[in-house]
Parts: C-alpha cells; sequence; structure tokens
C-alpha cells in the first residue's frame, strides 16, 4: 500500500541521525545529573508529543527506571489562553519558560513543519536563560534554529514526521537512561 | 506491562565499557530503528485491507454525521489526542470531523476517578456523550486497560462503531472480541508499539479521505 512506501524513505534516513541523537542524549543527561528538569513544547500534534515526552520520563516504561523531572507546556488551556490573550501566541512557551526553566534545565522544542513562532521563541529564550536546548523540527527545509542540538526528521508530509518524532524521542529516554547509568560510554 | 530492564538490552554496556562501547551503542540503536521500518511494513501486509475496511465504515458513518470519541491512558492518552486533532483539524483540504478527545477534560476526569472509579471514566463519559452511529477509537498497548475496554463495551451497547488499537497478543480485547475493528501491533516493545500504531492510525485517517481507496 503506497501510504505504507510513503513511510520507508523518512524513517531510514534517520539511521543518519544516530550520532547526533547519542551527543544529545549525553548531553540530557549531563543536565539530569546537575540536577535539571526538562522542559518540553510544540503545537497541535507536536504538543501531543510534548505530553508523551513527559510523561515518558517522569512515568519509566521499564520497571526499575528511575523517574526524571519533566513537564509538558501544554496541559493547562487557562494558562496557554490567558498568555495568549495578553502577550500573543507567539509567546505561550517563552513566558511559561521564564516562570519556571532553571539554567541546568532542558528545553525540547517540537515543530512538525520546522516553522512555528513560538516553538523558535520558546527555543531561543531557553537558549539565553541556560538550558540546554533540543529541536525536534520536520519538514523539507526546516528553519534554523540556534539550538545546541537539531534533530530534523524529513518529510513534507506532517503526520509521517511525527512518526519519525515518536521514534526519535522514545530514543532520546532510553540513551538518556543509558548515559546516566554509564558516563563512560562517551558520544562521538 | 513492564519492558526488559537495560541490562538486557545494552549487554555490552555492563559487559564492557572501553572504547567499543560507542560503536555498540551506535549499532543497537541503528537496529532499532531497522525494527519499527520491518514492523511497519509488515503491518502494511497483515493489515493494508483491514484498515481500507475500517475507512469505509468510519468515512460512512461520519457521511451520516458521527462523531469520533477516542481514548486511551498515558503515552496512549496522547495518541487518542492526536487522532482526535488529526481528525478535527486535519491537513487541508481535508474536510474536519467533530472529534473529542475523552482524556482531555481534566474536571470531567478527576470527577469521576473520584466518585466512581477510574476504570469507568471514559465509558461515562461515553455514557453520557455518545450516540448510535458514532465512532469510538480506543488505544492500549496491553490491550487489557480496564477503562479502555469497558469503554469499547459501553460503546457497544449505544450500537457505536468500535475501533480498536493494541500491542503484544491483542490482550483482553482481542480474546473478549469487544471491537469490530482490532489491530494489533505484535511486538514486545512499547515503544514500537506506540511507533507503529501511529502509522496504523495516520493511514486509517488518510483512507477514510478516500472511502478505503489505498490504491
Amino acid at each position: 500500500m503506497d501510504a505504507f512506501e510513503r513511510r520507508v524513505g523518512p524513517g531510514s534516513a534517520l539511521s543518519d541521525a544516530v550520532d547526533q541523537i547519542l551527543r544529545a542524549c549525553q548531553d540530557m543527561a549531563g543536565r539530569f545529573r546537575q540536577g535539571g528538569k526538562l522542559i518540553v513544547f510544540g503545537n497541535g500534534g507536536s504538543a501531543t508529543d510534548a505530553q508523551h515526552v513527559a510523561v515518558e520520563f517522569v512515568h519509566p516504561v521499564i520497571v526499575g527506571k528511575p523517574a526524571l523531572p519533566a513537564l509538558s507546556l501544554t496541559n493547562d488551556a487557562a494558562m496557554v489562553t490567558g498568555i495568549a490573550r495578553t502577550e500573543g501566541l507567539d509567546d505561550i512557551f517563552a513566558a511559561q519558560l521564564r516562570l519556571l526553566a532553571s539554567p541546568d534545565d532542558i528545553a525540547v522544542g517540537i515543530s512538525a513543519a520546522g516553522d512555528c513562532a513560538n516553538v523558535l521563541r520558546g527555543l531561543d529564550t531557553a537558549r539565553e536563560l541556560g538550558l540546554l536546548t533540543v529541536a525536534l523540527f520536520g519538514g523539507a527545509e526546516p528553519r534554523q534554529t540556534a539550538a545546541d542540538h537539531l534533530l530534523v526528521a524529513r518529510s513534507a508530509d506532517p503526520l509521517i514526521v511525527k512518526e519519525v518524532h515518536v521514534t526519535i524521542y522514545h530514543l532520546l529516554w532510553e540513551l538518556t537512561h543509558v548515559y546516566l547509568e554509564q558516563p563512560s560510554a562517551v558520544a562521538r | 506491562m513492564s519492558e526488559p530492564g537495560l541490562e538486557t538490552l545494552y549487554p555490552f554496556l555492563y559487559a564492557d565499557t572501553g572504547p567499543d562501547c560507542h560503536d555498540h551503542l551506535r549499532r543497537s540503536t541503528q537496529d532499532k530503528i531497522a525494527e519499527i521500518i520491518t514492523l511497519r511494513q509488515e503491518l502494511a501486509g497483515v493489515y493494508g485491507q483491514r484498515l481500507a475496511a475500517c475507512a469505509y465504515d468510519m468515512a460512512t458513518a461520519f457521511d451520516h454525521g458521527a462523531r469520533l470519541f477516542t481514548f486511551g491512558n498515558g503515552g496512549s492518552s496522547t495518541d487518542a489526542q492526536d487522532v482526535a486533532q488529526t481528525f478535527a483539524h486535519p491537513p487541508a483540504p481535508a474536510r474536519p470531523v467533530a472529534a473529542i478527545s475523552l482524556a482531555q477534560d481534566v474536571a470531567v476526569l478527576t470527577a469521576l476517578s473520584n466518585d466512581v472509579g477510574y476504570d469507568r471514566v471514559f465509558a461515562r463519559q461515553l455514557a453520557a456523550l455518545g450516540r448510535h452511529g458514532d465512532v469510538a477509537v480506543g488505544l492500549s498497548t496491553s490491550g487489557g486497560s480496564p477503562n479502555v475496554l469497558n469503554a469499547m463495551a459501553e460503546a457497544r451497547r449505544l450500537g457505536m462503531l468500535t475501533v480498536g488499537f493494541v500491542g503484544y497478543d491483542g490482550g483482553k480485547m482481542a480474546q473478549d472480541d469487544l471491537v469490530d475493528h482490532l489491530f494489533v501491533v505484535p511486538s514486545t516493545s512499547v515503544h514500537r508499539i506506540q511507533e507503529a500504531q501511529t502509522t496504523l492510525y495516520h493511514v486509517l485517517w488518510e483512507l477514510t479521505q478516500t472511502r478505503g481507496d489505498g490504491s
């Protein structure tokens, strides 16, 4: 079926990003070791991913793995719509980061199209505050970002991008735990 | 449902922390990426026609004014939310469908959990909101989440079209033949199951746009 065939290329391309994923996980483990927490954000389908990432870290699927501190910025409709009304939609993540983030934290911004203004602004703000920044972007031509780690799912179809993102953040969770347990496993 | 520990998944980390470690980690990560690609291809063969049949039934229901209700727990609740928002706010020029994700209203969820019990949080909402001919989509990696199973039984009672996405061997949802269209992802990894389920419900949405014609 054509719908499944269209997913093979973007899925396979992820193999080329393995070293980038390993480096991101090593840095994330470093932040958790310093006492940092993970803050995740995105719009639409990527908002559901932000919540999935948060629950992945807080409530590990492997019994016995430690819970790690994580929260997503899209859960509270009163907060999000309140900020959107006064500051505008582009500020909904940056405004919450300015209140909640500490310099040791990690910011993960997810944008399937790779051009969401509020995600880009959130990542910029996080970087200014000293956070480790990870951009999970997609699209044929994702926007440039100053994030420390840029992980891209290359497809013009936002649904296929999301599917690759799910694999990426499952790997981020699993490999972050590997680096937390085995600091000697150095990424290159 | 639990997965094997990291010691089982990454034995080389515990036997060897020398310079080879990075290469092992790299290879095991690439294996996982290959695994999900293979799994998707297997599912295309097993479920291609059944997804098309399910899409035809859903499109027919929507033509008759059906609303879509979605539900799941934890990571699956975020998938339920993604199913709802994909149908309600699809990429242009697709037609939007009235869709509600039942884990999103925290007031309702906490009220029902507190007063009735967590096992009934989705069933009670369907009893209140659902109508004959509506569509219920439930996700459970184990196939055994009591609140998802109870919701499916309630949806059946109301005369809704029922669609289930589960993992492993299908669990109780498969054993009890609770749904009209059941999609089982035969993997023992919660992560790969969720990744494959995301593809299955995205392809299902695509197919509803052509009433099941996937050629």
